[in-house]
């Protein structure tokens, strides 16, 4: 069954990549958002399968969108996986504590994230 | 009544004659006793010498008298005389001996008075050379007296005095003989005594001059070696002020806090710069606790390493103190022992620096690092996934040219990516902000995981990877060891020629076998490059807990620390590493041939990282190689201990 997936990243090519990377594996649908407050729209709006949030974003970063999200009856529910530069074992632990489902750390191939999205939420 | 008046005119010219005679000797008894007076008025020898003669021939009315000195050779002269004016004189004149013989001269040591009152009655006895010798003399009567002289009369002398004759008093009566009377004998005795006497006394004085005299060379020999050692001393501190003065100018224009401290712990040198940063002048901490002038809590951090110190040993370590205007500063400290000559620690030098700047620099390089780092992961991983897709050919078919170039951007972003993974890693390592998670792991376990992890890259290169694992619980944190055998093993791989072989081995370090002891010679052979930076690098705080976590691991190494420590060794048949560069090639961006390694793909940085982890286990990495013998790095690590666990 297809899924539905949600990125959040400032950066377009990012989105693009994503976008391109997962159809191209898998062929589920990648739906994209811009800004922190656009992607909770989206969310609320959508209710994707699974939520890929970027960490460092200006304005509103992936920690605080996270817990917008989580504030939410209607987007309290669905997984976020975080998508960090921050590869440290320590600071996966201090996401791990905030209660996301995940992290990938950049730089990352695209077409293996469907693969790694269904080992971290056991699909 | 003639008879009676006879008698009685006897009796009363008796009388008379007695009376006289009383008178007489009354008269030289006052006349001795001023002789005997003005002998005892004089000590000078000599002066008494003169007296007793000229006296003597005064009362007795003698032609001659004078005092003859016996020399030790037998002979003798005339030292002394008093003479009348008609007749010649004796002084000076030498005496053969033959005048005196040696058998004279012992009657007269025991006392022997002689009176001769007529020179030629045979009855006298004389000679008959020394009737002629007195002949000449015109000498008729003699009276001799000795002067005896008594020995070791010397104040600090413990022998008991022994007699000599020293000379004889005479008295010449010339012209005609002279019955001596019994009083001008006993005169004679009394004065050759008094002689004696004076003898003596005055060899005492000329001793206790002697003495004097000496004592007065010792005491002038004493006070000039005092002297002499107040002018060395006041040199030697006039020198000391002086280095002190010029240690003092020296250090105050350091801008660095010296200071001695004695081993109560209490400042006894400091430098202008105290009063800089504390606002307390040398003068005031003079004297004062380490804690009084620190503050308690600051005083904390210290206390360890002044105590170690203390024990003799030098330490270096980073802390921060708030200066006079409440500004807080990173500062390097040094303490090095002051330890005398019976190996007794007498205090510390003590040397602070602000590093403040550099820790800011530093604080700054490593921002600049992780953000840099982290800037380009963004952008690599849109470049990294679009290559990839593009590489699915979905797009579109590219030609093999195409192809080629796409294959090359791809290598080239996953070199990139690999780049800043490892300078990201290194920096992180080295600024201390890793914590290793330490726990018990399988050695076999890891060293599989790596050989699987580099199995295509050595089926690629056409190098057999050959592991010989043993089950070993080491006590480390698994993810970092798999980095570095990983490292290693890619290493070996990358610098092996088709067809080689590269061993991964494991091995407790000091078990007793013989191959092991080969080894460990061989290791003395090679200097382990990270010894030396064990101890630098690393701030107060992680010095604290470091110091933690190898105190623990020392408290769990069991009595004989023989199983101690692991030993993984990665051996491959490469071209080898000239001895020159054994050391270097751990240190960043350092590969014996550059060109060739990164044809080879290398950052520059993996040696460099390995060694960071190694060194943050406590454990020691090395490599053994000579060129076309192939190298083996070398990396120890302690065993597991249920200690650990505590």
């Amino acid at each position: 069954m297809g899924k539905r997936i949600l990125i959040i990243d400032d950066e377009e090519t990012i989105q693009t990549v994503v976008q391109f990377g997962i159809r191209m594996a898998t062929g589920w649908e990648v739906l994209t958002a811009g800004s922190g407050e656009q992607g909770i729209q989206t969310a609320q709006t959508e209710k994707p399968d699974v939520i890929l949030l970027d960490v460092m974003m200006p304005e509103m970063d992936g920690i605080a969108t996270f817990k917008a999200l989580q504030s939410h009856t209607e987007t309290e529910q669905i997984p976020v996986i975080l998508l960090t530069a921050k590869a440290q074992t320590a600071d996966k632990c201090q996401f791990n504590d905030l209660g996301v489902s995940g992290v990938i750390t950049k730089p990352f191939n695209s077409l293996n994230l469907p693969e790694q999205i269904s080992r971290i939420l056991h699909w | 009544m003639p008879k009676r008046s006879s008698r009685q005119l006897a009796k009363s010219g008796e009388q008379k004659s007695i009376q006289a005679e009383l008178l007489q000797q009354q008269q030289r008894v006052e006349l001795f006793s001023e002789v005997t007076l003005k002998i005892r008025q004089s000590l000078q020898f000599r002066e008494i010498l003169r007296t007793t003669v000229t006296e003597v021939q005064r009362i007795l009315q003698a032609d001659r008298v004078l005092i003859y000195h016996v020399l030790p050779d037998g002979t003798g002269k005339v030292i002394s005389e008093s003479v009348l004016p008609d007749h010649p004189k004796l002084i000076d004149l030498e005496f053969p001996e033959e005048v005196f013989p040696k058998d004279y001269q012992q009657l007269y040591a025991q006392g022997r008075v002689r009176a001769i009152a007529d020179v030629y009655d045979p009855a006298a006895g004389l000679a008959p050379c020394l009737i002629e010798f007195v002949e000449q003399f015109d000498i008729k009567a003699k009276l001799i007296v000795p002067i005896v002289q008594t020995l070791n009369v010397h104040p600090l002398a413990t022998v008991q005095p022994a007699n000599r004759l020293w000379g004889l008093l005479i008295v010449h009566q010339c012209g005609d003989i002279r019955n001596w009377v019994e009083f001008e004998l006993e005169l004679m005795q009394q004065l050759g005594d008094q002689i004696s006497i004076a003898l003596s006394q005055a060899q005492l004085l000329e001793h206790l001059e002697e003495v004097v005299e000496a004592r007065t060379a010792e005491l002038k020999e004493v006070n000039r070696n005092l002297q002499q050692e107040i002018n060395v001393r006041k040199q030697a501190e006039a020198a000391l002020r002086q280095s002190e003065e010029q240690l003092r100018l020296i250090t105050n224009a350091l801008p660095v806090l010296i200071a001695y401290v004695d081993d109560q712990q209490r400042y006894r040198f400091n430098n202008q710069a105290y009063e800089d940063w504390l606002g307390q002048s040398p003068s005031e901490i003079d004297g004062t606790h380490l804690k009084q002038v620190w503050g308690a809590e600051c005083y904390q951090r210290m206390q360890m390493q002044i105590e170690t110190a203390l024990s003799g040993q030098a330490v270096t370590y980073e802390n921060d103190v708030v200066l006079k205007d409440g500004s807080v500063r990173s500062v390097d400290a040094t303490y090095i022992p002051h330890v005398d000559e019976s190996k007794t620690v007498k205090g510390f030098f003590s040397l602070t620096s602000d590093i403040s700047d550099r820790k800011a620099i530093e604080r700054m390089k490593d921002e600049f690092i992780s953000v840099i780092s982290h800037e380009l992961r963004t952008p690599l991983t849109s470049l990294h996934s679009a290559l990839k897709i593009l590489a699915t050919g979905r797009l579109g078919t590219l030609s093999n040219e195409g192809q080629q170039m796409l294959g090359i951007a791809d290598d080239s972003t996953e070199r990139l990516v690999r780049l800043v993974n490892n300078v990201l890693d290194l920096q992180r390592i080295e600024s201390g902000k890793v914590v290793m998670d330490l726990q018990a792991c399988n050695a076999a376990n890891l060293m599989i995981q790596a050989a699987e992890a580099m199995q295509a890259m050595a089926q690629q290169h056409e190098v057999t990877l050959v592991t010989q694992t043993e089950e070993i619980i080491i006590w480390a944190d698994a993810d970092y060891i798999l980095q570095t055998l990983t490292n290693l093993l890619s290493n070996a791989i990358k610098f092996s020629f088709a067809g080689g072989t590269v061993w991964l081995t494991v091995a407790y370090l000091n078990k007793p076998q013989p191959q092991n002891s080969k080894l460990k010679t061989q290791n003395s052979k090679f200097k382990t490059p990270s010894s030396k930076l064990k101890t630098q690098n690393f701030s107060f705080r992680e010095g604290v807990r470091w110091q933690s976590q190898s105190t623990g691991l020392t408290k769990s190494k069991p009595q004989n620390s023989s199983c101690s420590e692991i030993i993984f060794r990665v051996r491959d048949e490469g071209q080898g590493i000239p001895t020159d560069q054994l050391e270097r090639i751990f240190e960043r961006f350092q590969q014996v041939d550059s060109s060739d390694s990164r044809k080879k793909g290398g950052t520059g940085l993996g040696l460099a990282i390995c060694r960071k982890i190694i060194e943050q286990h406590n454990g020691k990495i090395w490599v053994e190689s000579a060129p076309g013998r192939g190298s083996t790095f070398v990396f120890t690590l302690p065993a597991f201990n249920k200690a650990n666990l505590k």
